[in-house]
């Protein structure tokens, strides 16, 4: 199973800028892997080309052995015609229904479950919007940004919880935080801007772990490389 | 919503009233043209029960025409919100269909069905469909993508679910849409009423027109106006309801 983006050409039909020229990276093992860069370089194009939302793109992309690929984002909305925990409920298989409780749990989400989603948090809001995508049958979840609004406690007791629970799943998690990239990807794309060539270039990340723990020193060394690259 | 609908409705009727006056006193008219207060209060009392007989056979009319138009603005309106050639095609039917007016059609209703009940809701249904068509299928076909996402990268979204996302969030402007269109069902059936119909208030306002009698034509559009706002007051008291209860649900 890995993920291969060839040579990938892009650029919006009414733009003049291409998004990407000759963009290519290739993730070979399962694992919480981010798309960095700053706003307007293409993470949420890149994602969507990935996961076939954009398909007038020039080049290759390749998920082999993936068949479910899924787009997140946080600015999705349940809707307000019952509460969240109905909601979730209804988009559970049967055979997950401990796996949904789990998440809830791991999510901090069990008093939210009677309310409905507009009477959530942001913060909220996009914690149960991730738990519905982590209730369903995918490959690879790309995650948009999915814990923005989400305090810095909670988001790493979540990105742990999901990479110990979910080991043999891509994820795709598109972040502004440089820190938090470093610390929990395994691999990071950094985008760069389109005239520069190569316009990704993989840094490894500290890709922690449950019980484990982080040197500061090494750290520090892939937040340089992140900075370095883009 | 139902008080309020009733005093803005006497304010504005109360101005009108005192327009004419002020006309009728400001340029001497005779009350030929413009009755005297104490004429309009007689009359009033004359043709009161008459005429409130009269509404309340017109706004009959005007409900179950609208209650036809809504029920067939939302089929149409469902099967046009597709981005298939058929959704297209309702789009641009309904688009174009709208653009005739309906009071120029409504002699070729008469003739077909004659100046009874039929004619007069034919015509009440079509005058308010179309504006309700065009909100159905303008809501419709209008994707709520922060919601509809999940459920179509899922495969879970079925239309039934699609129509639901989209009539929910777009309850107010539906209520809004309905309530206005009761207006144009009432208009449509004392449109026909006043063509070529044998009841309704519409007729009984065609014949004080041949009696030159105002007294009695302000009579009528006080009762049309006073049914007409306890109508649309109802209409929005129970979209309100239909929203809380399927919010609460």
């Amino acid at each position: 199973m890995f993920l291969e983006c060839q040579n990938i050409n892009f650029r919006y039909p009414n733009g003049s800028l291409d998004v990407f020229h000759g963009l290519s990276f290739k993730m070979k093992t399962p694992g919480f892997h981010a798309l960095f860069g700053p706003s307007g370089v293409g993470k949420t194009s890149l994602a969507r080309i990935i996961v076939g939302d954009i398909n007038d793109y020039a080049g290759v992309v390749r998920s082999e052995g993936m068949q479910n690929l899924l787009y997140s984002y946080n600015l999705e909305r349940l809707p307000d015609w019952s509460s969240v925990g109905k909601h979730l409920e209804k988009i559970t298989p049967p055979s997950l229904i401990d796996r949904k409780n789990e998440l809830i749990a791991s999510f901090d989400m069990t008093q939210t479950m009677r309310n409905r989603f507009s009477q959530l948090s942001l913060g909220q809001q996009n914690r149960v919007n991730l738990i519905r995508y982590l209730l369903q049958d995918f490959h690879l979840l790309i995650m948009d940004e999915s814990l923005a609004n989400v305090d810095e406690r909670t988001r790493e007791k979540i990105i742990l919880g999901i990479k110990d629970m979910f080991p043999d799943t891509y994820f795709l998690y598109i972040s502004h935080n440089v820190i938090e990239v470093s610390k929990f990807c395994r691999e990071i794309l950094v985008f760069r801007s389109p005239q520069k060539s190569p316009q990704v270039v993989t840094v490894q990340g500290q890709d922690h772990k449950l019980g484990q723990t982080v040197a500061k020193d090494q750290l520090e060394q892939t937040m340089l490389e992140i900075m370095h690259a883009s | 919503m139902l008080h309020r609908r009733i005093y803005q409705f006497f304010i504005i009727y109360l101005l009108g009233l005192l327009v004419l006056f002020s006309v009728k006193y400001l340029l001497d008219l005779s009350d030929y043209v413009i009755p005297g207060i104490e004429d309009l209060v007689q009359t009033f009392r004359t043709v009161f029960s008459r005429y409130l007989s009269d509404v309340v056979d017109t706004i009959s009319v005007a409900v179950i025409g609208q209650v036809i138009s809504i029920f067939m603005a939302t089929i149409v309106g469902v099967l046009g919100r597709q981005t298939t050639w058929f959704g297209s095609f309702i789009k641009v039917a309904a688009y174009n269909v709208q653009a005739y007016p309906i009071v120029a059609i409504a002699p070729i209703i008469f003739i077909l069905f004659g100046d009874g009940f039929l004619s007069r809701l034919l015509i009440a249904a079509m005058i308010c469909y179309f504006p309700i068509l065009l909100s159905v299928i303008s809501i419709m076909s209008e994707p709520v993508h922060d919601i509809e996402h999940f459920y179509r990268v899922t495969g879970r979204m079925r239309w039934q679910l699609e129509v639901k996302i989209r009539a929910f969030e777009n309850l107010n402007k539906l209520t809004t849409v309905i309530s206005g269109s009761a207006t144009l069902a009432m208009a449509g059936t004392i449109v026909a009423e006043f063509i070529a119909a044998n009841a309704g208030i519409g007729y009984s306002i065609r014949i004080a027109l041949y009696q030159s009698d105002l007294a009695k034509i302000l009579t009528a559009l006080f009762l049309i106006g006073i049914t007409l706002s306890v109508y649309q007051g109802l209409l929005e008291i129970v979209g309100y309801l239909v929203k809380k209860g399927w919010a609460s649900h």
